[in-house]
């Protein structure tokens, strides 16, 4: 079910499955699909996200059968075959992941068994049969990590208390998903634990195939994930949390290290030790520079995850006001709504702000541009740049798409991240 | 060839091929005794499809809507189009900068059965509510086109329910053709079916179209204008930041030229066959020959070849001083060249303006307008390599692995990553064309040649990801 939307942010299920397989070391995909779909789906996430794309292959890199009308008539198999074939002959990746295009897709080419030609003889070529036009890049990475506890992650692997799998962040469809992986990664292990984030610290696929042994799966995501963390649990025995948003600045972040320490029970004086080292690290800036950054009323406009973190750092942490925030990505259970909903309004002192879920810009800006009260300040990707400049609010590039800026590993996330933010929120007029 | 017989693929030209590994000196040869084959590659990497190129020609449009009848991953690309028309905008001093307006209709798993007709009613319903637009282009895909929806059928229909608006479909589905420049034969073939008409229109004294895709910076754009105002014409600049008026003075043009030399070069035979406008086809003008080649081409086109010759002595006498020191930089440096049609042949003749020496070229198509290049470049280079290819990095990276050229000209991504120092004659944002162009690019090479710390030191630390054997192979072994 997808809608008509103006300026879609994202791509297709294809381009969400390219983000996650791109930001995994070593993991080559093999489209079988249109001649331009390589290019148009890294082009959809990966080339909208700060300008960062995947170092192994991306766009025109990437191995393609390229399927022209001759293959569109005649069905494309044998062209996949010889495409598989010099994929794994010439590059030397750990696993290749054979996706389907919407071409591929509606003439109905069995792509399963031609990668079982390459399985059978032990190359690790696995098919990812969800075609282009099935849904959104959301879908994407829950279909990859489907595929990954379908037919790549071991069972029976020795546990590990100490091991905890992160999920929820999706790579490139999040520009500062790095950044933020990188700053869960520098939190968790102070904690002592080890951790899976599969996209950083150059992890592959010999990661994901052990991540069976991990003793809690977290979801940092309000909505994302509930098929694949459920069946991860009733196939490898790991449980799972969900953190309801991508935690900025001390307090949801604190409250982010005490839900994962209760799930594991660890140790309460070493974590209360963690939380005020790192609250002290973020006030002793913060306590420098007060009433530098001039009060505003403030939109957000950002998928969910970041729609929740940002808010309730601007709000609980910063005493800003919240107006209105515009969650511009497709959900559709009514429950995810509400949990969403929730988290945003749940807020300790400030009055809680319109929550709307719009995915066409045309309607984004016609909400932000008939609210009634007055906005000083718009969070939001680039596209919501022309209504800021019509309505003359200051506005800050922190959500995807992003075209403005270069992102390495810049994060708005965490303890640290929300010092980045509020950085960035600095305003000299 | 007559417009109406033209069907916008690019390979339905005969003696054009796509795949082919050889040299310059075998490749003229078999082209000059008709032996160049067909053939394909057995294991490729992406390619760009022609739908991208068909939405990026017309994108800067005023008063225009987009629709792309196509899943949401198929407007991915749409962002190099949707930045250019961005920043563009900032060049041109526009305060309030504006979004293209781009609708998806999102074709899904029950389009694929039931069809997306309807789908594409509600989008061009919503674009004419929202922007009342002159004009909605509406964008046909892969997916669109073998589920057989007609979107010419329905734009019809909708023409009559929105009468106000003109509604152009484009038939760019990406399996039609390999050659990425066939999109923008598929913008012009409905261009001219939808908006001109053939309707007579009157003649405007020295107005001159200048064709110009989406990669041509603002400060081409001036430079370009400012030359052909020195021959006296006033200038159509399309369709790049143009608008449905514009458009329509296409026909009341005395001449028309192109920047690029795969954009409107069929749509300029139309023109001269429909509405009798002679025109200039000639090169991408980067560099002084090929600069002064497309000069004197529009030229004689409206009668000032005298004029001409004395702008181009003028202007070579001050440029030539400069173009003298970049050459003691850069004389002999031995150069690989990858790019599109248009930049891939301007760059080889602008690096004989410096000094330096082919060793290899990269290009997406070989036919007639190649083989003239071909010739030329033949004569003042040895032997050198040419792969015909739509990028494919694989087979570019043993090439220059095994060439090891002193400079690499293209996408700079994996050249950089042998350490061969790199620069792109190819910058949207920046001046490249023209005379003055010449100077910044000639700069920008000398300088990265004097000082590739950056690329050798990206070398040492990162890996392309190809096998060491690969290396060793027969970089054309896939094509057969």
């Amino acid at each position: 079910m997808s809608q008509i939307m103006e300026n879609p942010k994202g791509g297709c299920v294809l381009a969400g499955i390219n983000s996650v397989l791109g930001a995994i070391d070593r993991v080559c995909p093999v489209y079988h699909s249109g001649p331009g779909c390589c290019m148009q789906t890294t082009a959809a996430d990966q080339g909208q996200s700060g300008h960062k794309n995947s170092c192994f292959v991306s766009g025109v890199s990437i191995p393609s059968s390229n399927m022209l009308e001759k293959e569109v008539v005649f069905g494309g198999v044998s062209k996949l075959r010889t495409t598989i074939q010099g994929a794994v002959d010439i590059i030397d990746a750990d696993a290749y992941f054979v996706l389907t295009g919407c071409t591929a897709g509606i003439i109905g080419d069995d792509i399963e068994s031609v990668t079982s030609e390459f399985a059978d003889k032990g190359v690790p070529v696995y098919p990812i049969v969800t075609p282009g036009f099935a849904g959104d890049s959301n879908l994407g990475y829950e279909t990859v990590w489907h595929t990954f506890i379908d037919r790549v992650i071991e069972k029976d692997v020795p546990k590990d208390d100490k091991l905890v799998n992160i999920f929820g962040i999706v790579p490139y469809h999040d520009p500062f998903w790095s950044g933020a992986l990188e700053e869960i990664d520098r939190i968790l292990s102070k904690l002592g634990l080890k951790v899976n984030t599969f996209f950083t610290k150059h992890q592959g696929i010999e990661t994901i195939r052990k991540s069976s042994a991990a003793a809690l799966n977290i979801i940092i995501n309000p909505w994302l994930f509930k098929a694949p963390a459920e069946k991860f649990e009733k196939k490898f025995n790991v449980p799972y949390i969900r953190v309801p948003g991508l935690f900025t600045g001390a307090t949801d972040t604190s409250e982010f290290v005490r839900q994962v320490a209760d799930a594991l029970n660890l140790d309460k004086d070493l974590v209360e030790s963690v939380i005020n080292e790192e609250e002290d690290y973020v006030y002793n800036y913060l306590a420098q520079a007060i009433g530098v950054v001039s009060w505003k009323r403030f939109a957000v406009v950002a998928d969910a995850n970041n729609a929740v973190g940002i808010t309730r750092y601007l709000a609980n942490d910063f005493s800003f006001t919240p107006v209105l925030v515009i969650v511009s990505e497709p959900i559709f259970r009514p429950e995810d709504k509400e949990r969403i909903i929730a988290r945003i309004n749940d807020l300790e002192y400030a009055r809680p702000p319109k929550v709307l879920f719009l995915t066409d810009q045309y309607e984004i800006n016609k909400a932000i541009r008939e609210e009634e009260n007055e906005i000083t300040l718009l969070v939001g990707s680039s596209n919501e740049r022309e209504i800021a400049l019509e309505k003359d609010i200051q506005f800050i590039t922190g959500a995807f798409p992003m075209n403005e800026r270069l992102v390495f590993n810049r994060t708005y996330a965490g303890y640290r991240g929300s010092l980045t933010f509020t950085e960035d929120i600095y305003d000299n007029l | 060839m007559a417009q109406g017989k033209y069907s916008g693929v690019r390979e339905s030209k005969p003696g054009r091929v796509n795949d082919l590994g050889t040299t310059g000196k075998q490749v003229e040869a078999d082209f000059k005794k008709g032996c160049l084959k067909r053939a394909d590659r057995s294991f490729a990497q992406g390619l760009q499809c022609q739908q991208i190129n068909s939405m990026a020609a017309l994108m800067s449009l005023e008063d225009s809507v987009f629709v792309s009848h196509s899943p949401q991953g198929c407007v991915g690309c749409a962002i190099m189009a949707v930045d250019m028309y961005r920043v563009g905008q900032a060049h041109r001093g526009v305060k309030n900068i504006k979004n293209p307006r781009l609708i998806v209709t999102n074709i899904d798993q029950k389009s694929v059965v039931f069809g997306g007709e309807q789908k594409l009613k509600d989008a061009v319903k919503k674009a004419v509510e929202r922007y009342n637009p002159k004009l909605v282009f509406v964008y046909a895909s892969c997916a669109s086109g073998i589920i057989g929806d007609d979107i010419d059928a329905i734009c019809a229909q909708l023409g009559k329910d929105y009468p106000d608006t003109i509604i152009v479909p484009i038939h760019c589905e990406g399996f039609k053709s390999k050659i990425c420049a066939s999109g923008f034969d598929a913008a012009f073939i409905s261009i001219n079916k939808y908006i001109l008409k053939n309707q007579p229109v009157e003649k405007e004294e020295g107005l001159v179209n200048l064709f110009a895709p989406t990669t041509v910076s603002y400060a081409d754009q001036k430079e370009m204008e400012r030359m052909l105002s020195l021959l006296g014409a006033k200038v159509n600049y399309i369709p790049f930041y143009s608008s449905l008026e514009k458009i329509r003075k296409i026909p009341a043009a005395q001449a028309s030229t192109s920047i690029c030399k795969v954009f409107a070069d069929e749509f300029m035979k139309t023109l001269w066959e429909d509405y009798q406008i002679p025109y200039s086809h000639t090169v991408m003008p980067i560099g002084i020959r090929n600069t002064d080649k497309w000069y004197r081409g529009i030229a004689k086109v409206i009668g000032k070849e005298e004029l001409v010759e004395e702008i181009i002595a003028k202007e070579h006498l001050r440029i030539e001083p400069l173009v003298k020191q970049l050459r003691e930089r850069l004389q002999g440096k031995r150069v690989f060249i990858c790019g599109g049609t248009g930049r891939s042949f301007a760059a080889a003749a602008l690096i004989d303006d410096f000094g330096m020496e082919l060793v290899g070229l990269e290009t997406p198509t070989y036919d007639e307008d190649a083989q003239v290049d071909i010739e030329y470049l033949n004569n003042i280079h040895k032997d050198f390599v040419v792969d015909i290819a739509n990028m494919q990095p694989f087979e570019q990276v043993n090439l220059i692995n095994k060439i090891k050229p002193d400079a690499f000209i293209g996408v700079p991504e994996w050249a950089a990553k042998l350490g061969i120092p790199t620069t792109h004659v190819l910058d949207g944002k920046r001046p490249t064309m023209g005379y003055d162009g010449l100077l910044y690019l000639g700069n920008k090479i000398a300088d990265q040649l004097e000082n590739p710390g950056f690329n050798k030191k990206l070398a040492k630390h990162v890996k392309l990801p190809y096998k060491d054997s690969w290396y060793e192979e027969n970089a054309f072994k896939y094509i057969n």
